[in-house]
């Protein structure tokens, strides 16, 4: 056994490196491999709601189902539309990516750890930024670039009306998504989302004290990632694909990861936000409580995609700007007069 | 009636507040996540046996001593209405029918058969009876061809078997034939 705090100093520093790459690695990997688990989830919700199975004939109840659907993608041709703006359209996939990996910097899973023997204490966070909130809004706000730009290289009025529709979308949904996260900041006095998690310890949870609040993050919040009831930027019916209907293969496959992610991420904000993060009953370790409650927020939106019909364009305009956003400025008004 | 209106509005708002109707949705699709699948998974691992009234592939029929039914009368290939039955009388005097006389040859193209059952109405000693087998698919046109010695030879469901129902089955596949053989044991209705 040796302690941390002897050696060399150069060398602590060092290991606090390498730490956060580890972190870092680790998370994009997890990541990564999120759609894996997703996609048959989602293909197995849907088939149980329809009465169907699902996928079934790859492995034992089509486990290896994603792993099959990976493999096609990767040997598909590559398509790039002959008059398409052919380096945006390259590039917008990782555009739309890159943002929604990038808010996983400061998102924490669980409580800090202690690893035995060297007393070194590890935090499930790869940095605690005391504006955490804010930065994990506009990074992910950035992602919708990716749709837009996806769109318009296209050359394609399906794929350009669907990244028209999703930047519209995003602002209309942007100012309620945020107002509603500030009830929440006013609660806990404090942007950073470790600290909002620990201001909810003990069963605080800020559902009971934020209703309205979480209401309104949850219909913004699939509004932000573009799912039923609100998926108007790849609406089926009108649009063929929307904003991805000229991409294939592996570019395709990026703005599925895109949006699998974003889904993990407004289930995570939820979590963090609403339902106390990693706090539960104390027979199982913080993580696995914050993974079960991620889990069945993506139930949930995977749930509401298959019972609701998609809304009309105005229709969603109406409820963003005329409903949603005066409800929530309403709910900061009515939260700072209880606090004073 | 000012009253009552009034409720009713109190009640709408209270469903629009309370998203009454999208919970509704909601409760009913999580019902169905967990009720029984209609799925049939059909050459895998399940079969449908059809009714005993289905119209599939023919079969000749023999009585109970063994002895063949059909006569060579040739009256299905008239009511045949798309031509598609051959039937080649012969005389017989070594008992193998019932009559001394019989069909030498008795030939069905099924890719002209409609499986409309005349043939079967039509047969004045049973002989002739649409089955229930419906797996007909062929790898060349020669395969729809079904001759006597065929359709003569018991089918995979017995003929006093119910049908109707889902029961266990099994892929099979070798280089020239699919087949999917089903096992009549085990049996189970979805509804």
């Amino acid at each position: 056994m040796f302690d941390l705090i002897n050696m060399n100093p150069m060398l602590v520093m060092i290991l606090e490196v390498l730490l956060i790459c580890v972190k870092v690695v680790v998370v994009s990997l997890i990541l990564f491999m999120l759609p894996l688990p997703l996609t048959y989830m989602e293909r197995k919700v849907a088939g149980h709601i329809q009465v169907r199975l699902g996928p079934f004939r790859t492995g034992p109840h089509g486990i290896l189902q994603p792993f099959a659907d990976m493999i096609k993608l990767m040997f598909k041709e590559d398509i790039v539309p002959a008059k398409a703006d052919k380096w945006l359209f390259k590039i917008a996939p990782v555009i739309a990516m890159v943002p929604v990996f990038a808010v996983y910097a400061t998102v924490p899973f669980g409580e800090s750890i202690t690893i035995p023997y060297i007393n070194k204490e590890i935090t499930m966070y790869i940095s605690d930024m005391n504006v955490g909130i804010l930065y994990v809004l506009a990074i992910a706000g950035i992602s919708v670039y990716g749709i837009i730009l996806g769109g318009w290289a296209s050359n394609s009025k399906y794929a350009l009306f669907g990244g028209l529709r999703s930047s519209a979308q995003m602002i209309s949904y942007e100012l309620a998504l945020s107002f509603a996260c500030v009830g929440v900041v006013m609660l806990s006095n404090s942007l950073s989302l470790v600290d909002i998690v620990k201001s909810q310890s003990n069963w605080r949870w800020n559902i009971l004290y934020q209703p309205v609040g979480f209401f309104i993050f949850l219909i913004a919040g699939i509004a932000e990632i573009n799912r039923i009831p609100f998926d108007m930027p790849e609406d089926e019916g009108t649009l063929g694909a929307g904003y991805h209907a000229e991409y294939s293969a592996m570019r395709f496959a990026f703005f599925m990861l895109t949006e699998y992610v974003a889904m993990v991420t407004i289930s995570t904000l939820a979590v963090l936000l609403f339902f106390g993060g990693w706090d539960g009953p104390g027979f199982l370790p913080g993580i696995v409580w914050f993974v079960i409650k991620v889990v069945a927020f993506i139930y949930l939106f995977m749930w509401a995609r298959f019972t609701y019909p998609r809304y009309r364009f105005d229709q969603l305009m109406t409820i963003g700007w005329k409903i949603l956003l005066p409800l929530s400025l309403l709910n900061i008004l009515i939260t700072g007069l209880v606090i004073i | 009636m000012k009253n009552n209106n009034s409720n009713i509005n109190l009640k709408n708002l209270f469903k629009k507040v309370f998203f009454v109707d999208l919970v509704q949705g909601l409760i009913v699709t999580f019902g169905y996540t967990f009720s029984k699948t209609i799925t049939l998974r059909y050459p895998d691992e399940e079969k449908w046996i059809p009714y005993k009234r289905f119209r599939g592939l023919h079969t000749l029929n023999r009585n109970k001593e063994g002895k063949e039914l059909c006569v060579g009368c040739e009256l299905c290939a008239k009511s045949c209405p798309t031509n598609c039955i051959k039937v080649v009388p012969a005389q017989d005097k070594t008992g193998k029918g019932i009559a001394d006389r019989v069909a030498a040859r008795w030939e069905i193209n099924l890719l002209r058969c409609m499986f409309c059952g005349f043939c079967e109405d039509a047969c004045p000693t049973e002989a002739l009876k649409l089955g229930r087998e419906y797996e007909l698919a062929s790898l060349s046109m020669q395969g729809q061809l079904r001759t006597k010695e065929e359709l003569l030879a018991p089918q995979e469901i017995p003929v006093n078997f119910e049908g109707g129902v889902i029961v266990k089955a099994r892929l099979g596949r070798d280089e020239d034939e699919v087949s999917v053989k089903p096992d009549l044991s085990v049996q189970k209705r979805w509804w």
